[in-house]
Parts: structure tokens; C-alpha cells; sequence
């Protein structure tokens, strides 16, 4: 075994983290209290889509207690945000273009005061009409909700001869499919606090997941020197994807700004799922074309994504989406047509998967339904097209990198629910309950693709008693990158973890490491580390070297101390850190890591393609109530290619948190927007799985694919194992009852008619 | 808003505090004890973040009004186990990589520590009624049960 030769790397390591956590110790951004501090609030629009007559805050700033309220014209730099268009007003001027916008906010001595001030400012709108349906958000005569128009982003690709395909294909299968607005529900609601020191410096303490990108951001807002904005942003209580993008920060900082005090925002569960971002909805039509022997010859897929009311990362999702719309497959007619469209039902932007989950419902979806009327096993179908190791991705780039497909795919062949699948399938405990088995695949990209800078960035610096300190930009949101750095330069620098301390998310104490996204804090900032820790070591060598008066080929390191191998003399890394001290410094070093790419570039589609992909293939066991529509999973499979397992104890989780919200995607989980307005902004209504909905077993199956780019060989699992545990599921409630779905959430009433439908067809066999 | 006086005692030291009545419990300890590991993530009673035990029961502090809390005895994630003593339930959450995130994980540290005071021995099923009214976005769930049935192996031998 690959990992057999590792003190760290591939071992079950606790998150170093985890005690602190667990004890209640360790404070969150939301957790921060100031003296002297004052509570934010913000007043949010009333109407989904209106323009703005007139504000008026002048009651609020007489009410005691007030001390500052501040409106669009506080904004002293650009009145905009966005990580890739700044689109989104921080406050708004004369539009509001979601329920959720900003238009005003106030600090104040206490929260209460804080809320009584926001009753009284004084908006006056003329209302528009809402734009909720985004293919008509696209006609040429619908309401516009910014100046250029609905259609935020086209973005179509073409290869090969789609209309051909279906000429010669055997099996045409045509299906339109919708997705829903899925909340993250990070458990860590938007919040923290901002303050200006003494220096001048802006702190801004808030959960995020990219913290020179916020500095950056910010400092456009505020026309504030960016070297003089410290961001902090870790630890935080989750993210997903959802911290990615800004969200109170700009407010929270203009009113510590204004007012010359600290000021603390938290955010109500209701005003984080009314205000912020969201996974994109998507419609999907499908074409696919098949040979009888199940070659898969042709895709044509038309995508349309709610982009919600601003850009945020909609573009690049929309993007993935199109690179992942034929899923992990060889195909070579392909024809994708995608669409982000603005309406005025919310925001949305990065989640986990980042429009992978969306077209993997469809297409695994038609692979099950292919196998069904080809009657070919559904792995052996999905094996015979999957893509291999130097074949052409749909899209038309080469994998040159490690691809896993066909071993994740024999990999869930060995799960236990696929195994005994017959036997499975068959078990009845009531007439109404039907249980069955299905089994889905996916791949995701690892890091930002063509054309984005991707990097990796770490400082790594020797103490004074011997330790060392690590210092990424991307942060820990419960993924576990910090406990995996450390690994990593304990096992490099040959060290016990324990002397290993991290600094995680810190615009001014930590490298750049690009955004903690994309399945890519891992694969960059552990490469970064492994970097760092190689030119440590040689600055330790030279040292030694000096001091034994020896060879530095002759310098070795034990486990914790640095020796001679000639005269057997050593030294450990205390004593060596007493010596760099006396003699001036204790050592420190930058290691950088550039994420290769791939060589050719999608043309008018930005960030395509990715060059690094972790696949997946995930089976679930349900039991559906003919009588009620009600899914539960009984048991659910994952076969993951991440490359090494850096952490094996964290690989679980990931695959068991990841598969347990893909349930939640599949079954239960949508933001309900009517006429622009949240019906759904609270966990009474809004359902997330609990400990009850969850199966008893989750089995984690690591398939062993060394990716040569990576530190110690790893890739990144965070996305892949969520994507197909949807289609698993809704290809598993086939399998029990000959209902097809076509929508998630799969809620009881969708399963329902969907059985009823299918009764009515009388097509199961 | 009204004030109140309350006696109260928690993780076993004594408080006299005037507040507003509609204070709850969750901001007292948080805003006025000055202690952040109970977490709030809703507010409403709906995620358990927020769970401590309250006169020997285990409650949604978020639910409590300070009237309420006069004359009670509360114990709070920092009461059952600090970093350099832990609690051999916040070991096994640890141990057992049940922790990622962290923000539910003193809520179910403390509905842990309340089922297994009542039910040293608990079956799977016991512990997932036993920690229904706490979510987590993370886990998924099954190494917090994991890590309840260590810790009940830990206390109980
Ligand atoms: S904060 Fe009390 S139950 Fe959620
Ligand atoms: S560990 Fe993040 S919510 Fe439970």
C-alpha cells in the first residue's frame, strides 16, 4: 500500500481543532464581543422588484441610541459587489432587485434599539413587476431587471454532429428536469464584527472563504488602502460554498466606519435564508442517443439557470454545468445550450458541486432509464462509455491527469447494497412499502480552470521552541484542510503533528491561497506546505551542515531532531531553533504551487476546461410509502477517487456529510419563492436532514489513484461526494415502485404522482 | 421593556443579574456571562445549538425567558468539560471525527451528556431519538452516533 510508508498521510488523524470545538473554547466570528461595541441591523427591501423614490432616515437618527445610520450615499467607493461582476448594490440607490436587497442599515447601543431605528426610516417605492419565471425572464419584451438585459450569461458548445447521432442512434430518450433552490444552511449564520484599530487598520472579523479576496472587495467599496483591511475568517460554522461570495461585510465594515466604534451584526436564521445566496435552480432538456449495445452517441442538453437577482459566481456555474452536463462520459456529438438568467427570486451563487449537482440529476437520470429499456446493467453501461485516461471529455480536452472512473465504478459493485441488491429489493415489511436500489456517477473538477489564476500559497516559519507554524489563506469550515496541512508538514518535515501549529484565513498573517473552493484547499495550500517544507529543510541542512562541520548530504532527519549520518551527532529541532536565534533569525519559507492546466481553452466559455477531476459512483437503498409519496434511505455507498487520502478519518466524513446533504437535495430541500417572496425561511419549513431521516450505514469506499500533481498524490473529494447521491436516490425510487422522477426535491407529494402516473401507464415491469 | 432581577446558578458558580424580561436564556449566558459555547443557529427552538441543561433537563435556551431562569441551575457545554479537562464525551466526539464544523457540536455534546445521565446504555435508536432536536450540516450524523456510543463505553466501562 501506497500510504504504508507514512507516520501522517493516510492515517485516521482527529481534527486538531476538534477538542477546542467540542469544549465550547474556541470562538467563532459571531462569538466576538468588543468593548463599547454596537449592534448592526439592516433594513431590507419591501418588494421584491421596485425602484426606489425616496429615503428618508432622519426619525432613525433622532431615535437615542442611534448612532449611525447609513444609506447608498455612505458608500464612498464602488457601490457594488461581486466576485466576478460587482453588480450587487451594498446599499441601494434606486432599485431593488430581490427581497433580500440593502437598503439602509443602523448601528446602535443595543439590538432592540438597533431593530426600533429600522421601523422607522422611510423608503417610498413605485413597485415593477416581477420577473419569477426565467424563460420568460428571457423574452425580448420582459421586464428588465438590470439595464443589459435578463440574460446574464450564453454560454454553447458544439462538437461533433449532434443531429447525426440521433439519425443512427437506436435509442432516443428525451426528458425535461428541474432542480431546486437549495439553502446551505451553513449552522453559522452570516455574522461578526468590524472595527478600526489604532493604526488605521480596518478589521473585519467575519467567516468567509477567501480572505484576501474579501480585503480586496472591500477595499473597492470603501476606497480604503487594501494593505490596510485585515480580514479574519476563521473559524467558521460552515459554509459550502455559501461564504464565498460577500455579504454583510461591506455594511458591517461602513458602519464601524462611520460610527468609530466596533459593531457587531449576526444574522436571524430567517434574515440569512430571505437575504443570501443560494444553489442556482436549473431546467434541463435532454436529447441523449444510444446504440442497442449502450454506446452513448449524442447529448443535446439546453440548460436555464435562475441566476436570481445578481451575478455573484452564477457565470462560472453555469459554465460547470455545461463542462458536466454529459457527466463522466466519452461522447463525441455533443450539443450543450446553457442560460443564466436574472429574476427577482433571491440570489444565488457558489454551493458545493457548482452546477454539477443540477445536470447530474439529469444525466444519471437517463443513464438508469437507458439501462432499463437496453436492458443493460446500469454499471456496465456507465462502464462501457466511461471516460478513460486519455480520452476526450465531452467538451473536447484531453485527460491527461488521473481519472477514476471505472475503478470508482467497481468500486461500488463491491458496496454492500449493491452486492445484495436482489435480496435487498425484495424485503417487505408492509404491502405499501417497496424498497430498491440505484446507483449513480459523477465527476467534479478540482480547482478554478483555464484562465482564473489558481495557486497555492504557504508560510511556514520555525519557533522558538523547536515548532513550527503553517500559514494558509484558505480556510477550515469543517472540511478539515487544517488538520490535513498539518499531516502534511509533519510527514514532510518528519515531525510530530503536535509541533505543527496552523493559521488559517488571515489577510495579514497568512499566504494567498486562492479561494477555499472548488474541491481545491487540499491539492493547492498542501502543496504549498509540502513546497515550504522541502526549502525548510534544506535551510536546515545548511545550518547543520555548518554546525557538525559535515557534508550536507551527510545531514538527515529522525523523527524530531536533525542528525549527522557520519559522526552520529544530532540535534534536536529546540536546540536548532536556539541556534537560528542566537545567530540573528528563525527560519521561514514561502512555498508557491501553480495549479497546471489544461493545454487547449474552450473558446467563449471562461474557466473551461478543468484539468484535475475526483470522480464518484454512489448507490442508495430506499424504501418508498406507495400510500404517502415518503422516501427514507436505508443505507447508502460512496466510491470515491480523491487521489491519496490525506486524512482517512476525514475522507468519511466528508463522504457521510457530503451524501447526507445530497439526501437533503434529493428529497426535501428547496426555498419556496412565490411572487419574489421567501415561504420557507426557517427550519420548521425548510428541512434539512436530522438524525432520524439518516441511513445506519454509509459505506466509504476509497479507490486507490495516485494524482501525480498533488501533495503526496491527493485531489479533493469535497464536491464529488454530494453531486450524485440525488440521482442515486430518485434512480432507487424507480427501482422500488416504476416511478420516474423528473424534479427534486423529490417531496412526498412529487413521488406520489409520480407513482400515480406510473400506475396509470402501467409500463412497470 | 421591564426589568428582572434573577438568582441563578450556573456551571456551578452563583449569578445575581438584572435584566430585560425578554431576555432568554441563550443571550444571558452568551451577552451577559460572557460564555460563546452554546451557539445559536436559529433561535426559534428548531437546531439544538443552543441546548444546556436547565434544572436537570435538557432545553433550547433560546426558549427560555429570564423570569424562567430566576432560582435555576444551568449547566452549559463549559460546565460538562473545559480543553484541559475534557469530558470523556467530548473526547469521543473528538476521537471519533464526529466534529467538523463545530457549531452544533456543543448542543450535541450537551443532549449526549443528558441521554446517556438518563440512559447510561442507550441503543442506536435511543441515541438518534434522544438527539432529534439537534441538526448538523456536516456529519452527516453517524460519527456523532459513533461517537455517543464510545462515550457511553468510556463512562460505563
Ligand atoms: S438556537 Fe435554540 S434551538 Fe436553535
Ligand atoms: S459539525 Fe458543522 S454543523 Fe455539525
Amino acid at each position: 500500500m501506497e500510504e504504508a510508508k507514512y507516520k501522517y498521510i493516510g492515517r485516521s488523524v482527529p481534527r486538531i481543532d476538534a477538542l477546542e470545538k467540542a469544549t465550547g473554547k474556541i470562538k467563532y466570528m459571531s462569538d466576538l464581543s468588543l468593548p463599547n461595541m454596537l449592534f448592526g441591523k439592516i433594513l431590507r427591501a419591501k418588494y421584491p422588484h421596485a425602484k426606489i423614490l425616496r429615503i428618508d432616515t432622519s426619525k432613525a437618527e433622532a431615535l437615542p441610541g442611534v448612532v449611525t445610520v447609513i444609506t447608498h450615499k455612505d458608500v464612498p467607493g464602488l457601490n457594488g459587489f461581486g466576485i466576478v461582476v460587482p453588480d450587487m448594490p451594498v446599499l441601494c440607490k434606486d432599485k431593488v432587485r430581490y427581497i433580500g436587497d440593502a437598503v439602509a442599515a443602523v448601528a446602535a447601543e443595543t439590538e432592540t434599539i438597533a431593530e426600533k431605528a429600522l421601523s422607522l426610516i422611510e423608503v417610498d417605492y413605485e413597485p415593477l413587476p416581477i420577473v419569477d419565471d426565467p424563460e420568460e425572464a428571457m423574452k425580448e419584451d420582459a421586464p428588465k431587471i438590470h439595464e443589459e438585459g435578463n440574460i446574464h450569461l450564453h454560454t454553447e458548445i458544439k462538437r461533433g454532429d449532434v443531429e447525426k447521432a440521433f439519425k443512427e442512434a437506436d435509442l432516443i430518450i428525451e426528458e425535461t428536469f428541474f432542480t431546486g433552490r437549495q439553502d446551505h444552511t451553513p449552522l453559522e449564520t452570516e455574522g461578526g464584527v468590524a472595527f478600526v484599530d489604532e493604526e488605521g487598520n480596518l478589521n473585519v472579523y467575519v467567516g468567509s472563504q477567501y480572505p484576501q479576496r474579501d480585503q480586496l472587495q472591500l477595499a473597492r467599496c470603501l476606497n480604503w488602502n487594501p494593505k490596510k483591511i485585515r480580514v479574519v475568517s476563521y473559524p467558521v460554522g460552515g459554509a459550502f460554498g455559501r461564504k464565498d461570495e460577500l455579504s454583510i461585510q461591506p455594511i458591517l465594515a461602513l458602519l464601524a466606519i462611520k460610527a468609530k466604534r466596533a459593531v457587531k451584526i449576526t444574522l436571524s436564521r430567517e434574515e440569512s435564508m430571505i437575504a443570501y445566496w443560494k444553489r442556482h435552480p436549473f431546467k434541463m432538456h435532454y436529447k441523449v442517443a444510444f446504440k442497442n449495445d449502450g454506446t452513448l452517441l449524442g447529448v443535446d442538453a439546453y440548460l436555464v439557470e435562475d441566476k436570481g437577482a445578481y451575478s455573484s459566481l452564477g457565470g462560472p456555474v453555469l459554465n460547470l454545468a455545461v463542462e458536466h452536463a454529459c457527466g463522466p462520459y466519452r461522447v463525441d456529438n455533443v450539443h450543450v445550450d446553457g442560460y443564466a438568467v436574472f429574476t427577482n427570486n433571491g440570489i444565488a451563487g457558489a454551493f458545493r458541486g457548482f452546477g454539477a449537482p443540477q445536470t447530474a440529476f439529469a444525466i444519471e437520470t437517463i443513464m438508469d432509464i437507458a439501462s432499463r429499456k437496453l436492458n443493460i446493467d446500469p454499471i456496465d453501461l456507465r462502464k462501457k462509455s466511461a471516460l478513460r485516461k486519455g480520452d476526450k471529455t465531452s467538451i473536447g480536452n484531453v485527460l491527461s491527469t488521473s481519472v477514476g472512473t471505472e475503478l470508482v465504478l467497481d468500486g461500488i459493485r463491491e458496496s454492500n447494497i449493491w452486492k445484495n441488491r436482489e435480496e435487498l429489493r425484495k424485503i417487505s415489511t408492509k404491502p405499501w412499502l417497496k424498497r430498491g436500489v440505484g446507483v449513480a456517477l459523477t465527476y467534479q473538477g478540482t480547482g478554478l480552470g483555464v484562465g482564473i489564476p489558481d495557486y497555492g500559497g504557504a508560510i511556514l516559519s520555525m519557533n522558538e521552541d523547536g515548532s513550527f507554524s503553517v500559514r494558509v489563506g484558505t480556510v477550515d469550515y469543517g472540511q478539515g484542510i487544517g488538520t490535513s496541512y498539518a499531516q502534511i508538514v509533519a510527514e514532510a518535515m518528519n515531525i510530530p503533528i503536535e509541533k505543527v501549529k496552523v493559521v488559517l484565513g488571515d489577510s495579514f498573517l497568512t499566504a494567498d491561497s486562492g479561494p477555499t473552493s472548488a474541491s481545491r484547499g487540499v491539492y493547492t495550500g498542501g502543496k504549498a506546505a509540502l513546497i515550504a517544507s522541502e526549502k525548510m529543510k534544506k535551510t536546515l541542512k545548511e545550518k547543520v551542515s555548518k554546525l557538525f562541520k559535515t557534508d550536507e548530504d551527510n545531514v538527515e532527519f529522525g523523527f524530531g531532531y536533525v542528525y549527522d549520518k557520519v559522526s552520529g551527532n544530532k540535534v534536536t529541532y529546540e536546540e536548532l531553533a536556539k541556534n537560528f536565534k542566537e545567530e540573528g533569525k528563525l527560519p521561514e519559507e514561502e512555498g508557491y504551487f501553480l495549479v497546471p492546466t489544461a493545454e487547449i481553452k474552450i473558446e467563449n466559455a471562461f474557466g473551461l476546461p478543468h484539468h484535475i477531476f475526483a470522480f464518484s459512483a454512489h448507490t442508495a437503498y430506499v424504501e418508498v410509502n406507495t400510500l404517502t409519496g415518503e422516501v427514507s434511505v436505508l443505507e447508502g455507498a460512496e466510491a470515491v477517487d480523491g487521489g491519496i487520502v490525506v486524512n482517512r478519518q476525514g475522507f468519511e466524513a466528508q463522504v457521510e456529510g457530503g451524501f447526507v446533504m445530497g439526501m437533503g437535495y434529493g428529497l426535501t430541500e428547496h426555498l419556496a419563492i412565490e411572487n419574489g417572496i421567501v415561504k420557507n425561511p426557517n427550519f420548521s419549513t425548510y428541512i434539512i436532514p436530522s438524525i432520524k431521516d439518516v441511513p445506519k450505514r454509509i459505506e466509504t469506499i476509497p479507490v486507490i489513484n495516485p494524482e501525480d500533481t498533488g501533495p503526496y498524490k491527493a485531489k479533493g473529494i469535497a464536491e464529488t461526494v454530494m453531486v450524485a447521491t440525488a440521482p442515486a436516490i430518485t434512480n432507487a425510487i424507480y427501482d422500488a415502485t416504476g416511478a420516474r422522477i423528473f424534479s427534486i426535491p423529490a417531496t412526498p407529494s412529487v413521488v406520489y404522482f409520480a407513482i400515480k402516473e406510473a400506475e396509470s401507464e402501467e409500463n412497470f415491469d | 421593556m421591564k426589568e428582572v432581577e434573577i438568582h441563578f446558578t450556573l456551571n456551578g458558580k452563583e449569578y445575581n443579574l438584572t435584566v430585560p424580561a425578554n431576555l432568554t436564556l441563550l443571550q444571558i449566558i452568551r451577552a451577559r456571562i460572557g460564555l460563546t459555547g452554546t451557539k445559536r443557529g436559529c433561535g426559534k427552538g428548531e437546531c439544538g445549538a443552543c441546548t444546556v441543561i436547565f434544572n436537570g433537563r435538557s432545553v433550547s435556551s433560546c426558549l427560555v425567558l429570564a423570569p424562567k431562569v430566576d432560582g435555576s441551575e444551568v449547566l452549559t457545554v463549559e460546565g460538562i468539560g473545559t480543553f484541559d479537562h475534557p469530558h470523556p464525551i467530548q473526547e469521543a466526539f473528538v476521537e471519533e471525527g464526529a466534529v467538523q464544523c463545530g457549531f452544533c457540536t456543543p448542543g450535541f455534546v450537551v443532549s449526549s451528556y443528558y441521554l446517556l445521565s438518563k440512559n447510561p446504555h442507550p441503543s442506536e435508536e435511543e441515541i438518534r431519538e434522544g438527539l432529534s432536536g439537534n441538526l448538523c450540516r456536516c456529519t452527516g450524523y453517524i460519527k456523532i452516533i459513533n461517537a455517543v456510543k464510545k462515550a457511553s463505553e468510556k463512562l460505563n466501562g
